[in-house]
């Protein structure tokens, strides 16, 4: 690799720059509030900025084809290296989360004003964005573990930010119970859900990484691509696939993917800005970009001789269910951060599913490109609909959708950039950049040819007018109607709700316009980074495209504006949309009809709801068989087992030792006396140990 | 002729004046200043470590060279070891800053935390039995003042004449094995006395065995091995906790050098079947250790118990040492990440214990949120100790028992200790894991933050930095403890 090249712009220094500078500034903090109490969000975003400063000098490497990979001797014991790897996927990625993470920080700045722990804050933040970049620009297993610890401890200590647990800090509805379990978290349960369902994840991804380890000897991610012959090793003992489904299943547990996907709803209990970045930028993103890191490694075995497809169709059915199981809660509760969430967890499973799926069609690089894209638009408008939220919550203090309602002249604004990135969600036709991306996905499941193609395709486009639905009642429940008690209560009583304030709302602004901005050249940007990808995978991994399959199937449509957009995901996406939308139209911004009365006006709607509204009984089971179950049975392990057994036979070590300890304290001079006669006797029998 | 410019002798007449002109200044001055005191030995120590690496980076220690007429050998091993006892003199010394103010004769106990370290020190570099000895004693004798400093206190008075009683036995025993090696050998060079050993006839046999035997025993008491460890809970537990911290992360590990220098090369000399009584000790030991540990209440002394425990640990490498190339290796970065590990932890016990006056591990509830930095420092202290990833505990443990797998093709139970070691391992996480428990997620009846004193927050966060550091980057250090080696496997290929 020739960097003189580069010029000066992208060097080693730059890559490791990214993930270290935001360490730094975490170290930094504590120093800094020191000396004044608020500087810590200051030095936060200059540390930010100076990071996605640094990713941005990557841009380069993703627009020609270029990769800087650098080592430096780690633990040289055990020849381990320390390293980067900065290719175009990671150039991408590594932007992606710099650039959402800093406008998410000067967001915070704003929404955190007059916190009581703003170091503690600024410091985990700071923290958390390094994990990331480290996952991201790691260039083996071992280094991105490390990174991957450190995001879920950083998400752990956030979500469970206000740990005092006051009852505004709570996810829920009080008092609420399903299946005799309370539905409703406080911050603290719910930073230690997240964290040990994630750690279900992480054990299982350790022991796939070490799995491969063990066959490859190494854990760098060139290396394994580079020489093949581990995985013909491992697949002649049938681990091959086993061992690449461990590795998922850390990707499952980071990005919330059925069946780890519960912790997601709980992690709402940070404050809203830990929440932006969990679902747009950092930890959910993580679960992606491991399997877009992996995929085309386990993809290029087809060289090898070996066949990977039951990984891929692993991949691809989490990632359809997730989105579908996700979607249809999303349509049913009140809480806005918890709809998002549930958006959020349900069009990561639309990632999944392309990556996935990629692996199953002859194209590989449409549906690594279509989840790819799909995970750089919804960065954007997630992170958007987030911040908006948090104003929204920040203004009306309160979490629940039914206290809002007719704010759309209180803060236009946040209105309006609502409305822009909700559209992004929703996949408004040919202006949101949403549109193009799950477009993308649509047309490569369609067209991958594979026997679950249709059953899959059919999901998604379900999901797809589920989306859009449930977005169009976030924004109709938000902002049309009356004013709810709630608001009129709080102007009652002088309060006025306002526009939050600039550095909260220009963040959310830029990100709402972007993806607007960046939809309407939608095609263009999808064509740019299908040909970064193409280029990549065939030069990195040997993974040729074949040139021309896209035209045949795909027909001119409007005059050439359309080319490569197959017909049949287009009027797809098109009649989803439309259908979700109008349903939305009709209930929550028109308001012709009460969603209550409909629910209620014949029994399977009404059961139909509450099973959704229940989370289909999956974290009342889960909690039941994980956590309650296992309790019960400790306590009756304790009271009829330990109690009566154990007890009885520690005991026996205690009286012995108890007895023995009397003997030797009869007297003080006895102890002493008794000790050197041990003393003694251990001599005697250290020279017979000798002796044998 | 003494070699002048030898980095031991260098070290003893410039700390050991410093030790003696302490007290000197402290009869001259009206005022009783007590960190005036602290601060010198302070600067002393640090000169000296910094004098020792400096050595060690010039290169100007030789692998495996013998020094000063074969009393004292400037090599590797021997700065090994000074730096991990200068690194807990150190640690000692600014942990006591806040532990000695308002007590009396500051001068005495800061010229004796010296006194010893120099003793310590010696240890290490010494290749003559008589000189070891008389390092030995030097080390020793000033502990025995410092375990009983707090005059008034019975418990510290009891501890103190435990620790010497059995200190002067087991001195009379290293002198009868020295007298025992000198007879057979004439000799008391240890490079001598080990040539000697292998050339012995068969009838004198017995007569060596017993020496190496009396060799373990002596060194053993103060390494804390079972059986001759029953002197060291009581002690450490009445001892001024600072004071437990030198004796437990500093002589002990002295003992280690010893032990090194003396045992293992006697008994390769002497072909013995050591490694199996070494291996039955270490899990004697090991187990002992930690099933104690689990049922104590106070914290010196389940820290006691935890030293005991770890004493087992590293006898593993020293058991093993003949079939694993890393075994002695694994050992010495055992020593040192312990001596920094278990001092962080006295020294922590020691600022909780100034500041609250709570030594009961009941009463350790919320303390996480009373003193952060002192419960972060022990906490990681404790994770350490248990071996917990990535903090430089795990590194050493994982050398440990990996040399002990591999040694298995040697030895069929070596993989055995390695089972042992981890079984033990996780039975430790039992009590430590209580301990964090108590500070972080039980309330306490006070949740008010309190004052942490400076010096304690300063040796925290040193410990903080050695052992994340070591645990994130272990390299150097490694290789560090390997340089170490070649200084002892050369000594024994003599024969």
């Amino acid at each position: 690799m020739d960097f003189g090249s580069l010029g000066l712009s992208a060097g080693p220094l730059n890559v490791w720059m990214v993930w270290i500078l935001p360490f730094v500034g975490a170290l930094i903090i504590p120093a800094a509030a020191r000396v004044s109490k608020n500087s810590s969000g200051y030095v936060a975003v200059a540390f930010a900025l100076a990071s996605a400063v640094s990713a941005a000098t990557l841009i380069p490497l993703a627009l020609h084809n270029q990769e800087i990979h650098n080592q430096i001797p780690w633990i040289s014991s055990i020849g381990l290296k320390a390293g980067i790897l900065a290719d175009p996927l990671a150039a991408i990625m590594t932007n992606v989360v710099a650039w959402i993470s800093f406008l998410i920080f000067v967001y915070s700045l704003g929404y955190m004003k007059g916190d009581r722990d703003l170091m503690r804050f600024f410091f985990w933040m700071s923290f958390f964005i390094g994990s990331m970049q480290l996952i991201v620009l790691s260039d083996n297993f071992l280094q991105l573990f490390f990174g991957w610890e450190g995001v879920g401890l950083a998400s752990y200590a956030l979500v469970g930010f206000w740990y005092r647990d006051k009852k505004k800090d709570h996810v829920g509805t009080e008092g609420r119970t399903v299946l005799g379990l309370l539905d409703y978290y406080s911050p603290t349960q719910a930073g230690m859900k997240a964290f040990i369902m994630t750690k279900v994840g992480d054990i299982m991804m350790l022991a796939g990484m070490f799995l491969i380890f063990a066959f490859a000897g190494t854990f760098g991610f060139r290396e394994l691509a580079a020489n093949t012959s581990w995985a013909t090793a491992m697949s002649s003992q049938n681990l091959l696939i086993p061992a690449a489904i461990l590795l998922f299943g850390g990707a499952i547990g980071k990005s919330a993917q059925f069946p780890l996907n519960e912790w997601l709803l709980e992690a709402m209990t940070g404050p809203t800005s830990v929440s932006a970045l969990i679902h747009a930028a950092t930890m959910v993103k993580a679960g992606v970009f491991l399997v877009a890191r992996l995929g085309p490694l386990f993809f290029a075995l087809a060289a090898a001789g070996l066949n990977m497809d039951q990984f891929f169709e692993v991949v691809a059915w989490v990632g359809a269910i997730t989105a579908f199981l996700l979607a249809t809660q999303g349509m049913v509760h009140t809480e806005i951060k918890k709809v998002l969430a549930y958006s959020t967890g349900s069009q990561i499973g639309y990632m999944m599913m392309a990556l996935g799926i990629a692996g199953l069609s002859r194209q590989f690089v449409d549906g690594y490109t279509a989840g790819f894209f799909h995970l750089i638009s919804h960065a954007m408008f997630k992170a958007s609909l987030f911040m908006a939220a948090g104003s929204l919550l920040h203004v009306v203090g309160s979490r629940f959708m039914t206290d809002m309602g007719g704010l759309r002249r209180l803060m236009p604004k946040t209105y309006i950039f609502m409305w822009a990135a909700g559209l992004g969600l929703m996949g408004a036709p040919f202006i949101t950049t949403g549109f193009w991306s799950k477009d993308a996905i649509f047309g490569a499941v369609y067209q991958s040819g594979n026997t679950w193609a249709l059953p899959i395709f059919i999901m998604a486009v379900i999901t797809a007018v589920m989306t859009t639905f449930y977005t169009t009642r976030m924004i109709g429940m938000v902002f049309f109607g009356n004013k709810s008690k709630h608001v009129e209560h709080l102007e009652k009583d002088g309060y006025h709700v306002h526009e939050a304030s600039p550095v909260m709302w220009v963040p959310y602004g830029i990100l709402a316009a972007l993806t607007i901005g960046v939809g309407i050249l939608g095609l263009t940007f999808e064509h740019e980074i299908h040909n970064i990808f193409t280029t990549y995978l065939s030069s990195t991994f040997g993974i040729q495209s074949q040139v021309g399959a896209v035209a045949t199937e795909s027909q001119q449509l409007l005059g050439g504006f359309l080319e490569g957009v197959n017909p049949i995901a287009l009027t797809a996406s098109l009649s989803a949309f439309a259908i979700g939308f109008a349903l939305g139209y009709v209930f929550y911004i028109g308001r012709f009809a009460d969603p209550a009365k409909f629910v209620n006006s014949n029994i399977v709607f009404y059961a139909i709801h509450k099973f959704f509204l229940n989370r289909w009984y999956l974290d009342a089971l889960i909690n039941w068989t994980f956590v309650v179950g296992p309790l019960y049975l400790a306590r009756g392990i304790y009271r009829y087992f330990e109690d009566k057994v154990m007890e009885g036979f520690n005991l026996v070590p205690e009286k012995t030792m108890a007895g023995g300890a009397r003997i030797l304290q009869s007297t003080q001079t006895g102890i002493s006396q008794s000790y050197l006669y041990v003393f003694g006797a251990g001599i005697l029998i250290v020279v017979l140990l000798l002796f044998i | 002729m003494l070699d002048f410019t030898s980095t031991p002798i260098i070290l003893t007449l410039t700390l050991g004046a410093v030790g003696v002109i302490i007290p000197v200044i402290s009869a001259a001055r009206k005022e009783k200043n007590d960190s005036l005191y602290g601060g010198i030995a302070f600067a002393a120590l640090a000169a000296a470590i910094g004098f020792v690496a400096y050595q060690i980076i010039s290169k100007h220690v030789l692998p495996a060279a013998i020094f000063s007429k074969g009393v004292l050998a400037n090599d590797m091993f021997g700065s090994f070891f000074a730096i991990a006892m200068l690194i807990v003199g150190i640690m000692t010394t600014v942990g006591s800053f806040n532990y000695m103010k308002g007590r009396a004769n500051p001068a005495v106990y800061y010229s004796l935390i010296i006194l010893s370290s120099i003793g310590m020190v010696l240890i290490a570099y010494s290749t003559d039995l008589v000189m070891l000895f008389v390092a030995w004693e030097l080390m020793s004798i000033p502990t025995y003042v410092l375990a009983g400093f707090l005059k008034k206190d019975p418990t510290s008075n009891e501890a103190a004449i435990k620790y010497f009683l059995f200190g002067a036995l087991s001195s009379g025993i290293i002198i009868w094995g020295i007298s025992l090696a000198y007879g057979l050998t004439g000799s008391t060079n240890i490079e001598q006395v080990i040539a000697g050993f292998s050339h012995l006839s068969p009838d004198m046999m017995p007569l060596a065995i017993l020496a190496v035997g009396m060799f373990i025993a002596g060194f053993g008491f103060k390494i804390g091995l079972v059986p001759f460890h029953m002197w060291l809970p009581d002690t450490y537990e009445g001892a001024p906790p600072t004071i437990s911290a030198l004796l437990a992360a500093g002589t002990k590990k002295a003992g280690f050098a010893a032990a090194l220098r003396v045992i293992i090369m006697g008994a390769i000399a002497l072909n013995l079947n050591w490694s199996l009584a070494l291996a039955v000790i270490a899990v004697v030991t090991m187990t002992f250790g930690n099933l104690a540990a689990i049922r104590q209440k106070n914290l010196s002394r389940m820290l006691a118990y935890s030293s005991i425990g770890h004493a087992g640990y590293i006898l593993i490498g020293l058991s093993i040492a003949p079939f694993s190339a890393i075994g002695i290796a694994a050992a010495l970065f055992h020593i040192l990440n312990h001596a920094v590990m278990k001092a962080a932890a006295f020294i922590a016990v020691a600022g909780i214990i100034t500041t609250l006056s709570i030594s009961h591990i009941d009463k350790l509830r919320g303390l996480g949120r009373r003193m952060p930095i002192t419960s972060l420092g022990l906490v990681i202290s404790l994770l350490a100790l248990a071996g917990v990833p990535p903090l430089n505990g795990f590194w050493s443990k994982l050398m440990l028992f990996g040399s002990a797998i591999n040694a298995g093709a040697s030895v069929s139970w070596a993989p055995y200790l390695a089972v042992a070691g981890v079984l033990n391992s996780a039975l430790s996480l039992a009590y430590y894991g209580w301990i964090i428990r108590k500070m972080y997620f039980e309330e306490g009846e006070s949740e008010k933050r309190v004052k942490e004193p400076k010096s304690i927050i300063a040796v925290m966060i040193f410990s903080i930095i050695f052992m994340v550091g070591i645990g994130v980057y272990p390299d150097p250090f490694i290789q560090f403890a390997k340089s170490a080696v070649p200084a002892l496997t050369s000594l024994s290929a003599i024969h």
